[in-house]
């Protein structure tokens, strides 16, 4: 299990490196070189169309975008739709190849349907333009390595930049936690001091103390709707315990499937046994569910994402619990400390008309100050030169992020990808509801998977 | 015996209108209520109304715009499902010709298509046209079911006026065309504004097409709905707002067409 | 007026028919025309998904999979049907009864059938986000009010528990449309014949006896009708349920519509999405064309002109 953990690229290990490169770099370019207004001459006037998810990152550089239209006199126009709304809008513009969006946000676990099937711009030649590109952008120093290159590149190209870096971590009431009565009470009954946990055994405990049905408080929630969000959730927890979906060194490679290992078996185990701690309707949850029972103080901890956190830690309109959270690694198991890589990609489709000034906002976007801005207001920045700006550091949330990236593991981005989701979302939902164990489920997901990927994915554990 | 019976429909009718009416007059609640009261463990009945829901869904977040394109879409879909279907509908009910009832069947079998069996195909027919984004690719769409739904109501209206009237008005001089415009076209006005509301409430309310046909600035209210789902957590307050907004209009109209609402629900087949 | 020449000419000239023309031109350009390329598409591998499947003929190798490996087809296609059966009878049922009593006992009905007449006319997407809202495990309204008389209990919830969540949807759609029900059977009732009824009472018939003996054979017509339309439209059930439950938990509530719509729009495997979706339009077709033959064929015209006769 290990061996092949480390095989695998890890973003976020040359983290470090980047911080070291970038302390002195962030500032603008030399006077008299490249400034965005000569560049964009040529495509004054011209409207460029952009389609994403309706989330704090988009809602904020809805309100930047204006900097740039007045410098450049390119109007850009974003459309904001809901998650899968906004997938689905994309694969019929992109396969009726009409050239609707000049430039597009999408989920990573898509890249590998579009680039294969020839849809998307690779970026080289414009980041080779030296009329285009900006020469104070240096994707390949300011940006997470490894996360870069596991969300918009493809067996070597390079098909866009981070929109968002997301992953998933620990999410605690810190008030509740350093309360005296809990603690002592905690301690009277488990024998160990109540801290965030840093293991399952912990997690289940903290949770189990903390659910109170008549009062209407919960140790935890599950995101345990038939979603993508119950794929995302469950995912941590088989990491953590050591499992995997597949063999592969990266994203974009098939390999041994691996989805229905003891490992992964005991993860789902594990994880349904935390439906206890979680409020009855849990079923019917995803990410928006479980987020409004953090912010009206009814529940106590939940693994989660982390452009979801400002709504919950910092916004004080919104949440009943602001100021009063904590946020921290996913708990461990064998897997050791692990976190997944997800994240949203700026892309330009093949059959945009207005590629170059698509790529000249899309670049504007990933300089420092626009990345520091839209962090601020709930995005979720790939530039490890924002995390270390004073003003990020004071935010509850920055440490377990970036804590999570290091560690965060890939997922297939194969263009069967969002097919093997859909297989696992109903194989995990199925399992929940009661309807089979977890070893069929799993097992007949790794059939599933066995049958859409064919002799690339060979079943590595028997199948009855 | 018979007054324990009359009082026992009546409990047994006001309870069924009660849970008819109910969760409806909910969301209307909800629409007017506070995050809060929205929120509460406990239901709250009774509660200082806010009034932020409304400005802010549709001035702020710009829903507005949404419900002039639910208007215009459902407004030019029923005109085109009734300038071409009224003619066809006479056409069935005076005229006989080969393979008429078959004809007929057809247009019956057109509502029946699942959507989502055609909509990708639709879409990118619509897309060679370059029609897919505008209103004109929804409006077409809904005249999918619109068309048969007029053909199929106005047949049986047409065919309750005794073809005497016919007869008299050629015999006053009316060519065939000035009969049809000026004494049929009158006779059948109550159906034709009932089946008129009917595609209108059939369009407004419609989601799949439109969700696939329409361009981001031209969405429907229908369509909008979800888009109030947000990561922020669901909005309720703003979702009710959009949803009495995207309902009232409709109740009040079928209001106007309850007389000739059971007809049109069943093609014609049932008179109210 | 230009039209109005061309209608005149068309129906003096004896070529009404020609009418139909624009109606079926545009029937047959957006509707026969996608419905053909889903029917060959049927026939091909085409997804939009995968790079190499790009429309290759396969012959009948989709509904060999259909028939042969696709269980979860299958287990959809038996919880449509349990789906159907279940809310047209309930929906009948209780349709029929209320427009009984609705008959029989009350003389002002208008106001009655206003208020009955609301959830109809709502979108399906509004009435599934509404029943969301009521149903939430930590603040509905329905389900507070159910913990409250002891049908739930603390720790379920109607749309998280396998077993309620069918059910669940089932007395939705029992909600929305058995008005309906309502609706038509009381315009059945109303344009009865009174001779029979009265023939009836004069023999001495019991109320009971006259119901089943005169009032239920001549409505047969009209209770085939609801039955039909009803059982079309909720076989292609699909806005609702796909909004409150997405087919879950599990595959709990995965109907025909919604296991298309992921094969479709989740997997945009067209080739096989066809497949499913060509399979479900056979079905209501077959539903409508027994629903025609039923009510119109043997008649020769709409039956609705002879029951509503005065």
């Amino acid at each position: 299990m290990t061996n092949q953990r480390i095989r695998r690229a890890r973003p976020g290990r040359s983290f470090a490196l980047g911080v070291a490169l970038m302390s002195g770099l962030a500032t603008t370019a030399m006077a008299g070189a490249w400034t965005l207004e000569d560049a964009a001459k040529p495509y004054k006037g011209v409207t460029i169309r952009t389609i994403g998810e309706a989330l704090p990152p988009l809602e904020a550089m809805a309100k930047m975008k204006h900097k740039f239209e007045e410098r450049t006199g390119i109007e850009v126009v974003i459309e904001m739709y809901e998650h899968s709304e906004a997938v689905n809008k994309v694969m019929l513009d992109l396969n009726s190849r009409r050239g609707r969006y000049d430039f597009i946000l999408q989920p990573h676990r898509e890249l590998g349907r579009f680039v294969k099937s020839g849809h998307l711009e690779s970026l080289e030649k414009y980041l080779q333009d030296a009329k285009l590109r900006d020469p104070s952008f240096k994707p390949e120093e300011q940006l997470y390595q490894g996360l870069w290159k596991e969300i918009s590149w493809y067996e070597g190209k390079i098909y866009g930049f981070p929109f968002t870096a997301l992953t998933m971590y620990m999410w605690y009431r810190k008030d509740l936690m350093d309360d005296p009565t809990e603690r002592a009470g905690f301690k009277a009954k488990y024998g160990y001091d109540l801290k965030p946990a840093t293991t399952w055994e912990e997690y289940r405990d903290i949770a189990e103390w903390f659910t109170r049905p008549e009062q209407g408080f919960y140790g935890t929630a599950l995101q345990g709707k038939r979603h993508e969000a119950l794929w995302y959730e469950w995912i941590n927890f088989l990491y953590s315990f050591g499992g995997d979906m597949m063999e592969a060194k990266s994203g974009s490679e098939c390999g041994p499937i691996i989805v229905n290992s003891p490992a992964a078996i005991e993860s789902l185990e594990y994880y349904k046994s935390l439906m206890k701690f979680s409020p009855p309707d849990t079923l019917n949850y995803f990410w928006d569910d479980v987020m409004a029972l953090m912010q009206q103080d009814k529940t106590f901890e939940l693994i989660m994402w982390n452009d979801a956190t400002y709504a919950v830690a910092e916004d004080k309109e919104a949440s009943k619990v602001a100021g009063r959270m904590g946020f921290d690694l996913v708990p461990q198991g064998r897997g050791g400390k692990v976190g997944q890589v997800e994240g949203w990609t700026y892309l330009i489709p093949k059959y945009s008309k207005q590629k170059e000034a698509a790529y000249l906002f899309v670049q504007w976007m990933m300089g420092f100050d626009q990345q520091l801005e839209q962090h601020l207001n709930g995005g979720a920045t790939s530039r490890p030169d924002v995390y270390a700006h004073p003003d990020v550091q004071k935010i509850s949330y920055s440490k377990a992020s970036m804590d999570t990236n290091a560690v965060a593991i890939p997922k297939p981005t194969i263009p069967e990808s969002p097919e093997i989701t859909d297989i696992l979302v109903r194989e995990l939902s199925s399992y929940l509801s009661g309807a089979k164990s977890a070893k069929a489920a799993l097992d007949t997901a790794a059939l599933d998977m066995n049958k859409l990927l064919g002799s690339c994915a060979p079943l590595k554990y028997p199948v009855q | 015996m018979s007054r324990a019976w009359t009082a026992f429909a009546v409990a047994v009718i006001l309870a069924g209108v009660l849970i008819a009416l109910t969760p409806y007059v909910w969301i209307l609640m909800t629409s007017f209520k506070t995050r809060l009261d929205a929120l509460a463990d406990t239901p709250v009945w009774l509660f200082t109304p806010t009034f932020e829901h409304y400005p802010d869904v549709f001035l702020e977040k710009n829903y507005l715009p949404l419900v002039w394109n639910s208007v215009l879409v459902a407004t030019l879909s029923t005109a085109l499902s009734l300038a071409l279907g009224v003619p066809a509908a006479y056409v069935f009910a005076r005229h006989e010709f080969p393979a008429k009832e078959d004809l007929f069947f057809f247009f019956l079998t057109t509502r029946m298509a699942p959507p989502i069996s055609v909509v990708v195909p639709m879409f990118l027919l619509f897309t060679t046209f370059r029609i897919t984004d505008t209103p004109l690719a929804v409006i077409l769409a809904h005249s999918t079911f619109n068309l048969s739904l007029v053909v199929w109501m106005m047949r049986g209206f047409f065919a309750e006026i005794p073809r005497e009237i016919d007869e008299a008005a050629m015999m006053d001089g009316h060519s065939r065309a000035g009969m049809f415009v000026r004494i049929l076209v009158p006779l059948a006005a109550p159906g034709l504004a009932a089946t008129a509301v009917l595609c209108f409430i059939l369009s407004w309310n419609e989601f799949l097409y439109a969700f696939v046909l329409v361009a981001f600035e031209g969405r429907t209210l229908t369509v909008g709905i979800p888009g109030l789902i947000t990561p922020h957590g669901t909005l309720w307050g703003q979702v009710a707002a959009v949803a009495v907004v995207a309902t009232l209009p409709i109740i009040l109209f079928s209001l106007l067409v309850q007389r000739h609402l059971v007809r049109g629900l069943t093609f014609g087949a049932v008179k109210g | 007026m230009p039209m109005r020449r061309i209608l005149g000419g068309l129906l003096d000239r004896g070529v009404a028919p020609l009418l139909l023309i624009p109606s079926v031109v545009l029937l047959v350009f957006i509707l026969v025309g996608p419905f053909f390329y889903m029917v060959w598409t049927s026939f091909t591998d085409l997804s939009f998904a995968l790079p190499d499947r790009t429309g290759s003929f396969l012959g009948l190798d989709n509904y060999r999979r259909l028939m042969r490996d696709d269980p979860i087809f299958w287990g959809s296609f038996r919880l449509t049907l349990k789906f159907v059966i279940a809310v047209v009878s309930i929906e009948f049922v209780l349709g029929f009864a209320l427009a009984l009593l609705l008959f029989h006992f009350i003389e002002h009905r208008r106001l009655v059938l206003t208020a009955l007449m609301v959830p109809m006319m709502l979108a399906p997407v509004a009435v599934g986000l509404i029943w969301k809202l009521l149903l939430q495990g930590d603040f509905g309204m329905v389900s507070y009010y159910l913990r409250e008389v002891g049908l739930l209990d603390l720790r379920s919830a109607l749309l998280s528990n396998a077993g309620a969540v069918m059910p669940t949807v089932v007395a939705i759609d029992v909600w929305q449309w058995t008005p309906f029900v309502t609706l038509v059977m009381l315009a059945g009732l109303m344009s009865l014949p009174r001779e029979p009824t009265e023939a009836a009472i004069m023999d001495g018939a019991s109320a009971l006896q006259r119901f089943r003996d005169v009032t239920l054979p001549l409505l047969r017509p009209i209770i085939a009708l609801v039955l039909l339309l009803r059982g079309i439209d909720a076989f292609k059930e699909f806005d609702k349920v796909f909004i409150l439950t997405g087919g879950g938990p599990g595959t709990a509530t995965e109907l025909l519509s919604i296991y298309t719509y992921r094969v479709n729009f989740k997997s945009w495997d067209l080739g096989y999405g066809s497949t499913c979706a060509f399979m479900v339009y056979l079905v209501v077709l077959i539903l409508c064309a027994v629903f025609y033959k039923a009510v119109y064929w043997s008649e020769g015209r709409p039956t609705g002109a002879r029951a509503g006769a005065p």
